[in-house]
Parts: structure tokens; C-alpha cells; sequence
């Protein structure tokens, strides 16, 4: 396909992106929809009454559709994956005269789409909550469409959830495969490309696994059968000294052998010890790069515990099936293919009843396995409850004591620790009852074989060596045996860690920088939000319609109620997240356009949280910009009022502070943040409730370090306390993710609204504890 | 009393009574009420204690989700009341209901659900089993990853077998 062709297709993929696909839209043109103009299409799974039913909706400029019908999954003609058929059974029109708007209404489990008339609501159907966020989008883009008369379609919108081109169930990746169907031999193969730059090395260790299991497997020609049938079974007997001799040179041979296999084990440990360090090195920095890359929306919606152990225990999980998983395997395999050649060349007679015993041992013991997967799964169920509960207990101490409930706490802890024992108990029961009758059966082939093999024996047609020999060998099959029963349970395992590995280095981060991405030429610092929208979660927005403009060098002053998106205004301006819908510009640039570096090298963020790294205080406020000077950070210190309380520890600037280093109060620490952020010097500033959690005393020292670092720059300050936006040079209430009051501070007093509300609450508890301040009629004479 | 000690009318709520409270369904048939005089066209039920007393607690809201009054129980209501409330309800909490378990299959840290809804098959992932597994008495959540919640109203009353399946990730 020509360059021409493939961008012809790629972009009537994209104008039919909102569309059904070609085989339902005929199916819906058959039932009498004029499917040629459909603006924007979305797939439902529930009628109206919430009883599961393959719904599409639809609307274009004469009406709202919605057809019901049947999606059947049939295997696709010589092709391996399956293709849906449909059927529609029928089909409802809602002029679209009679809808003013659509929303969406989230329950539990579901959700309703709505019409709008006149205000008068009119359920159209429900659905199940999974699909809330298409339902979203398509009330975006009929509302648009008949407040604008052209549709603005959501970049993220597709008619219809993937689904796998093998089984056909919804794809929760997006993927071609859901993972059921996904091939673990894909894995396989990424993770083998780890191995890329040392294949020399695993030729090598390969080669000295089958040697040694040549060696293991060899062993007891000669420690059995040669004892047996050429020393021991001679019928005239040796004399003595030949005897001990023969004995000698048996022994020696046995001891030699073994020394061999020995070495061979430690060459390939040494080989093996050599390379998977580096293997999983690679590994972790991959995931870790990987996740340096993704946007703040990613680590939101991840536990931190959960990405903790993807870098360190599903990197390990990997790193042993290599070191002692993939050896065995190949050890395991060479040595059944070898002893199970030897016993046929030993007797074939007595290897036709191995053959159709082994087949029914290795189906009892992939089943057993499976059956104490389940248990041992329980069990550690249990066990991670306990542990939880523990980990629970120690970090509520506080809370505990205050409340005096550390009876109550042992009572809960007991029983948790009875419910795990309960199930250790059941779980060794079992394996007592189970393990014992596999060693029957394998009892009962040994003598099954031993006997007919003493018949062969008896009748001449096999030596007795040969036939200990044997037995030997059945014997040695049963590790391997044993092992490779459950080993596919041990790459399953490796193969989950490695998908979750890899789940990480393929996310893409929601925030990208453009190709064409631009740089500030002379920042001024105007900020201006235009009809911004935005929301965490379908159907549940956070800012709605927001617009402002805050000119450069001012200070605007963000108020509102907690969950009124103040900080969520933030974060849209840093571009920790992107809109959706709406702008941010600074300087008239969207920072959409702009090149994130140096977007967040001009953002200077001071929040409530405080995080500081592992590192000295130094390191700490030149974390923004590491080739300050000591002049430089000892500037930046006392400019944010920390120089005074640093000079105080006794290891001052190079105090170890961070997880494990000196504690400090929360006010030493937010002025070492605003250090930081004096140290990178932005043109913005966000100031995200900075002193929220501080005493009087330490808001006031903090406040003092903030009016310098507020000097020449556009200031965003969000604050609860209203005395702290004193200085603003106008303020806006948000409620609802919209502004509902803006203007300056006396300016918004005198309209004695939401801000004017505020304010004598606040007036009126400082004056409850003492603190009387009169502002207000001050403000309002 | 001491004087530390919270009076029993700080912990007070005021319940909405039913004889100052009728609830009705408007035309479209959304539920509307009359609460102390007051007409609103639609009103909002939202339980407190969804799981363990669904028909007590009783959270009422107008259209803007403004709180309008908490009804203590449904049963002070009269029977053709109850039916409202309940309709309403049984609609804002309405849970798809598995029946029978086909099978549950693990694969690369997913868990693969095929269950009967009713008659229908379903088919559902799970991520991570023990957080998307709740149980309260006798029933059983199972939340997919897309966030839809399914439910096993009495986990005893289902088959054996169905039993079996789902019982390794039960704590």
C-alpha cells in the first residue's frame, strides 16, 4: 500500500471513528435508520428497564436514535479471530426539536441517559456504569451540536468499546487481545529480547545444562548397572584383589562423574550469576524510566504500594524464573527425553507400562497442583489480611491509645490470626491426605515394573543390574516429572510480572508534549483560562466552564469551599493534567503548545503537601536547580525564613532530612519548599493552601517569606483563611468548579455575598478564641 | 452530668416525618415529593447504610443534589409510599444478579468471569480479586475493572459448584 493510499485510509478511519461499524450500519440502513448523516454513534448494552440488551444510539440533524437488536460473535470465514453479526429489532426516533439537552445520571451500578425539555426530564435508556464515560461523550457532542449547531466531538470518543478479535470480549487495553487471549509466548519473546546482547553467554550455559544433564543421566550406567552386572554379578566371583580393584575404579568413576556434574553446575551458576544481574538492571531502570515519564493522572490511579513492587518484587519474580525457573526446565526436559531413550534401549517391554502410567501421573499431579493453588491462594488470602491488619495497627497507634481501643484491636487481630490458622491447618490436612496418594501410585508402578521386569529377568531376557538400573532411572523421572508439573505455574507467575512490567513501559502519559512544541521568548506571566472543563472521573465534573485572566505580576486569590477545584485549577495551569474542554494560555500560548520543561521551569508550585527528598537540606533547595551555589541557597533560605532554624541543627545545611533523616516541624518544611521554589525563580507562582496547616505564629513567618517571593511575579494564591489573600489584587469564589463572585477584596466584602459569608464565619471563630479583627466593618464602612 | 459531656440533642438528626412527606411520580416518571409544603418535581433517594440497612436512613435530595431531609425508616411509610421509595430505589441501586458461576479463570493477573445474569451470559475481568470482592451477610459484590458491580444476593442459595469456584477468593 502506497504512502498516498495508507493516509487516504487513516483519515477516513478518522472521520468514521464516531461512527457504527460498515456491517451494523447496514443492518441499521435495512431497518429503515438513514444512517448517511449519524453525527456521532454510541454503543449501549441496557433497555430503559435496565435488563441487558444490545443498544445503539445515534443522532444526527433530524433526530435522536436509539435501535435495540442482538450482537452475536461468529468466527470469521478462514480467519481464526471472530466478527460480530447483528440484528436490529427496533428502532425509536426522538425528533430533535423535542431535546433540548442530554445528561447523564450515575447510580450504582448504572447509569441513565436523559432528555431534556423544557426542563422536564424524560429517562431515553440506561446502561451499565462502564460505559458512563461514551455516554459523556455523546451528550457532549449532541448538547454542542444544538447549542452551536456543529458537534464538538471528544478526541477520546469511540463509537463502541474494543473487543478481542479472538474471543470477543471487551478489551479493557484497548488492545487487539484481551488478556486471556494474549499469547504468554509474546512475553516470552519481549523478555528473551532482554537476553539480546549475551546470547553468546546463553549458547554457552545451555550447552554446559545439557552436558550436565548428559552426565546426570549417564550416572547410573555405572554406579548401578556396572556394579551389578560386571563386579557383583560375576558368576565365578573375583578374586579378592581384583575385586577391590574393580570396586576402586567404580568408585572413582562414580566420584569423578560426579565432581564433573559439580563443575558443570558451577560454571553455568557463575555464567547464569553473571548475566541476570544486568538482565533485570536493565529491567528496573526501564520501568523505572518509564514511569519518570508518565503523568500524574497515572500515579493517581496506582497505589503506591502496587508500583513499589512492580520495580522491585515483579523485577525479582522475573529474575529468579531466569536463575533457577529456566535452568530446570532445560535440565529437567534433556534429563526425561535422556532417561526415557536409555530405559527404552534398556527394555522396551518394560517402558510400553512407564508410557501409559506417566501420562495419567502427570494429569493427577497438574490437577492436584491446580487444587492447592486454590488453597494455597486462600490461605495467603488470609495471610495478607493479617499482615494488613498489622500494618493497620501500628500506623493508628496513635488513634488506638487515644480511644482506648487496644482490647477491641486484639480481639479483631485474634480472630483474623484464628481465620489464618483455620486455613493452615486445612491447607496441611489436605496435603497430608493428597501427597500420600501419589506416592502409592508411584509405589504401585515401581513394583508393578519391578515385577515384570524380575519375569525378564527370571525368563533371561534382561540382567538384574539392568533392572535396578532401571527402576533407578523410573525413580529419577519423578523430580523432573514433579517440577515440570507446576513449572507452568512459575511462568505464569514471571509472565504476569513481566505484563505488568510491560504494562508500564507501553502506558502512554496523558500529558505529551507536542512535535512542534513551542518555548517562551519573554515570559510576562499573563495567565488567561478560557470555558475550561474538566473532571477525574466521567460524569462527576470538577470545573465546569471556568474562565479568568490574571494579568502579569498580579496576585489573584483563589477561595472556596474543600472540593470546590481550587487545587484542580492548579494543576491544569502546571499542565499536571489537560482539560477537557476549554483552555489555559500564558502569555497567549496554550499550554498545550508549549514545551513542558520549560512550562514547569517557569511554574513554581508551594503546596500543602510537602514532600521532601532523601538528601541533605542543601540538596533539598537546589533541587530545582542543582548548580546553585551555597551563596545562592543560603540567599534562598533566608529570603523563605528558614536560614535561622537550619543554622540551629546540628549538621545545619548538610542535615539528612527525608524518610529516615531529621524530623522537622511542618512549618520548617514548607519554608525549605519555598526555598526551593525561590532557588528556581519562576515567573508563576501557585501558592495551594502553603500555610493551611500551620499555627498562627508559623503563617505569619510564612507569610512574610512568601510576600518576597511574591514580588514581580503572577501569583495564583489559594487559601481557605481569608486573611492570607489580604494582599490579592483580586479574588475569585469558586463553588461547583465555577466562579460564582470576583473582584477585589473590599469589592467582594461590599457585595456581602458567598466571600462576604466567609468572611464573618472566619470573623466571627477568631473572635470565639480571642482574636477579634473588625475587618469587615472596617471594609464595609 | 459533667460538663464535657455531649447533650443528647447535639447528636439529635432531625428525620422527615411521614405525614409531612408524600411522594408521587411526575409525568415522566421520576419521583417528585411534597415535604413540609414544599413541591419538588424530582427528587433524589440515596441509602446511607446501602449495604446492611437499605431501608433505613433514607438520605432525600432535590435536583441539585441539595439535601432536603433523611427519612429513618420506610416502614413508617404507607404501603403505596413504600412502593415509591422502593421503586426509586431498587433503580439507583439496581445490581445485575449472577446466578450461576460458569467458571473463573486467572490469566496474566486478571481474573475472567463467564456468569449468568438471569438467563444472559456475562462475561467480566477483575484486576485485583480480594480489593473487588466485598461480602456483607449473605451476599457478594464483585466489581470489574470497568467499575460495574454484580451481585450474588444469598452466596449459600447459589449451586455447589458455583460455590466452589468463587470460594478461594473469600476471606
Amino acid at each position: 500500500m502506497g504512502k498516498k493510499e495508507k493516509k487516504n485510509k487513516s483519515q477516513r478511519n478518522e472521520k468514521n471513528k464516531h461512527k457504527f461499524p460498515e456491517p451494523l450500519l447496514k443492518k441499521l440502513e435495512e431497518a429503515g435508520l438513514d444512517t448517511k448523516n449519524l453525527i456521532f454513534c454510541c454503543t449501549g448494552d441496557m433497555d430503559n428497564d435496565a435488563c441487558y440488551r444490545n443498544a445503539w444510539l445515534s443522532f444526527d440533524e433530524k433526530g435522536l436514535y436509539v435501535a435495540y437488536g442482538t450482537e452475536k460473535l461468529v468466527k470469521a470465514k478462514h480467519k481464526k479471530h471472530v466478527e460480530p453479526s447483528y440484528t436490529v429489532e427496533e428502532i425509536t426516533a426522538i425528533p430533535i426539536d423535542d431535546v433540548d439537552s442530554l445528561e447523564t445520571e450515575r447510580y450504582v451500578s448504572t447509569g441513565r441517559l436523559i432528555a431534556v425539555k423544557d426542563g422536564e426530564q424524560q429517562s431515553v435508556v440506561r446502561f451499565s456504569v462502564g460505559k458512563l464515560g461514551q455516554f459523556d461523550n455523546l451528550t457532549k457532542a449532541f448538547n454542542s451540536f444544538k447549542e452551536k449547531g456543529e458537534a464538538e466531538i471528544p478526541s477520546s470518543a469511540e463509537p463502541e468499546e474494543k473487543k478481542c478479535k479472538k474471543c470477543g470480549k471487551p478489551c479493557p487495553d484497548g488492545k487487539d487481545f484481551c488478556k486471556k487471549c494474549g499469547k504468554n509466548s509474546a512475553v516470552a519473546i519481549r523478555l528473551f529480547n532482554f537476553f539480546g546482547g549475551y546470547v553468546p553467554h546463553i549458547v554457552a550455559i545451555i550447552a554446559i545444562m545439557l552436558l550436565g544433564s548428559a552426565v546426570t543421566v549417564f550416572i547410573p550406567q555405572v554406579s548401578t548397572r556396572a556394579l551389578f552386572d560386571d563386579i557383583l554379578a560375576n558368576p565365578n566371583g573375583l578374586p579378592a584383589v581384583e575385586l577391590i580393584k574393580a570396586l576402586g575404579v567404580l568408585v572413582l568413576s562414580i566420584f569423578g562423574i560426579k565432581l564433573l556434574n559439580t563443575l558443570l553446575t558451577v560454571i553455568q551458576q557463575y555464567l547464569t550469576g553473571g548475566i541476570m544481574p544486568k538482565v533485570i538492571y536493565d529491567i528496573r531502570v526501564k520501568i523505572f524510566r518509564a514511569m519518570q515519564r508518565l503523568s500524574v493522572g497515572f500515579y493517581s490511579s496506582k497505589q503506591t504500594g502496587s508500583l513499589m513492587e512492580r520495580v522491585i518484587s515483579d523485577s525479582n519474580n522475573i529474575y529468579w524464573f531466569f536463575v533457577d525457573g529456566v535452568p530446570s526446565v532445560i535440565i529437567d526436559t534433556a534429563t526425561i527425553i535422556g532417561v526415557l531413550a536409555l530405559m527404552f534401549i534398556m527394555s522396551w517391554k518394560l517402558s510400553l507400562i512407564v508410557i501409559v502410567a506417566l501420562p495419567l501421573l502427570m494429569t493427577a499431579l497438574v490437577l492436584g497442583d491446580k487444587f492447592f493453588r486454590r488453597l494455597h491462594h486462600r490461605n495467603w488470602l488470609f495471610g495478607a489480611r493479617v499482615s494488613s491488619m498489622v500494618s493497620d495497627n501500628i500506623n493508628g497507634q496513635r488513634v488506638i491509645k487515644a480511644f482506648a481501643k487496644e482490647n477491641d484491636e486484639f480481639d479483631r487481630f485474634s480472630k483474623a490470626s484464628e481465620d489464618l490458622m483455620n486455613s493452615e491447618i486445612k491447607l496441611s490436612v489436605t496435603e497430608a491426605t493428597v501427597y500420600p496418594i501419589f506416592e502409592v501410585f508411584i509405589l504401585m508402578l515401581s513394583t508393578v515394573v519391578l515385577g515384570a521386569g524380575g519375569v525378564l529377568v527370571a525368563k533371561g531376557e534382561m540382567t538384574a543390574g539392568t533392572l535396578l538400573t532401571y527402576i533407578v532411572y523410573l525413580e529419577m523421572l519423578r523430580g523432573p516429572f514433579d517440577f515440570l508439573s507446576w513449572v507452568s505455574n512459575w511462568w505464569s507467575r514471571c509472565a504476569d510480572s513481566a505484563q505488568r512490567v510491560f504494562e508500564i513501559c507501553d502506558a502512554e502519559p496523558d500529558i505529551v508534549e507536542k512535535e512542534n512544541a513551542v518555548s517562551f521568548e519573554n515570559l510576562q506571566g499573563d495567565i488567561e483560562i478560557n470555558e475550561l472543563e474538566f473532571e477525574y472521573e466521567p460524569a462527576r465534573p470538577i470545573i465546569r466552564k471556568l474562565s479568568l485572566k490574571v494579568k502579569a505580576g498580579d496576585m489573584l486569590g483563589i477561595v472556596g469551599k474543600t472540593g470546590a477545584g481550587k487545587t484542580t485549577i492548579a494543576n491544569l495551569i502546571a499542565r499536571l493534567y489537560d482539560a477537557k474542554e476549554g483552555s489555559v494560555k500564558i502569555d497567549g500560548i496554550d499550554v498545550r503548545d508549549l514545551k513542558l520543561t520549560e512550562l514547569r521551569r517557569n511554574i513554581g508550585l508551594v503546596s500543602q503537601d510537602i514532600y521532601l527528598f532523601i538528601g541533605t537540606i542543601a540538596d533539598n533547595i537546589r533541587y530545582a536547580k542543582p548548580d546553585a551555589t551555597m551563596s545562592e541557597v543560603i540567599a534562598a533560605a533566608k529570603a523563605a525564613s528558614a536560614h535561622d532554624f537550619i543554622m540551629k541543627l546540628p549538621d545545619a545545611y548538610e542535615t539528612r532530612v527525608g524518610a529516615g533523616g531529621q524530623k522537622l516541624s511542618g512549618g520548617e518544611r514548607q519554608r525549605i519548599s519555598i526555598a526551593r521554589t525561590i532557588i528556581q525563580n519562576p515567573k508563576i507562582l501557585i501558592l495551594d493552601e502553603a500555610t493551611a496547616a500551620m499555627d498562627t505564629e508559623t503563617e505569619r513567618n510564612i507569610q512574610h517569606s512568601l510576600t518576597k517571593l511574591k514580588a514581580g511575579r503572577t501569583t495564583l494564591a489559594i487559601a481557605h483563611r481569608l486573611s492570607t489573600l489580604r494582599d490579592s489584587d483580586y479574588l475569585a469564589v469558586i463553588d461547583g468548579g465555577k466562579i460564582i463572585e470576583y473582584g477585589t477584596y473590599s469589592e467582594l466584602l461590599k457585595q456581602k455575598g458567598e466571600f462576604y459569608k466567609q468572611y464573618k464565619i472566619q470573623s466571627e471563630a477568631l473572635k470565639t478564641i480571642g482574636i477579634g479583627t473588625g475587618e469587615a466593618e472596617t471594609e464595609e464602612e | 452530668m459533667s460538663s464535657n459531656t455531649i447533650s443528647p440533642e447535639t447528636l439529635k438528626t432531625e428525620y422527615v416525618l411521614p405525614e409531612k412527606c408524600v411522594f408521587s411520580l411526575n409525568p415522566n416518571g421520576f419521583l417528585a415529593a411534597e415535604i413540609d409544603g414544599k413541591v419538588y418535581k424530582r427528587v433524589i433517594l440515596t441509602r446511607s447504610l446501602p449495604l446492611s440497612l437499605p431501608d433505613e436512613y433514607i438520605c432525600i435530595s432535590d435536583i441539585e443534589k441539595n439535601e432536603v431531609g433523611i427519612i429513618k425508616t420506610i416502614a413508617d411509610f404507607s404501603k403505596e409510599q413504600q412502593e415509591l421509595i422502593n421503586s426509586e430505589l431498587s433503580q439507583r441501586y439496581y445490581c445485575p444478579i449472577i446466578s450461576k458461576i460458569e467458571s473463573i479463570k486467572e490469566k496474566m493477573g486478571h481474573f475472567y468471569f463467564d456468569v449468568l445474569i438471569g438467563d444472559t451470559k456475562k462475561s467480566f475481568a477483575v484486576k485485583d480479586i480480594t480489593k473487588s470482592i466485598r461480602q456483607h451477610g449473605d451476599a457478594i459484590d464483585v466489581t470489574d475493572i470497568d467499575g460495574n458491580r454484580y451481585r450474588i444476593t444469598d452466596f449459600e442459595s447459589i449451586e455447589a459448584k458455583s460455590r466452589r469456584k468463587l470460594e478461594p477468593y473469600l476471606y
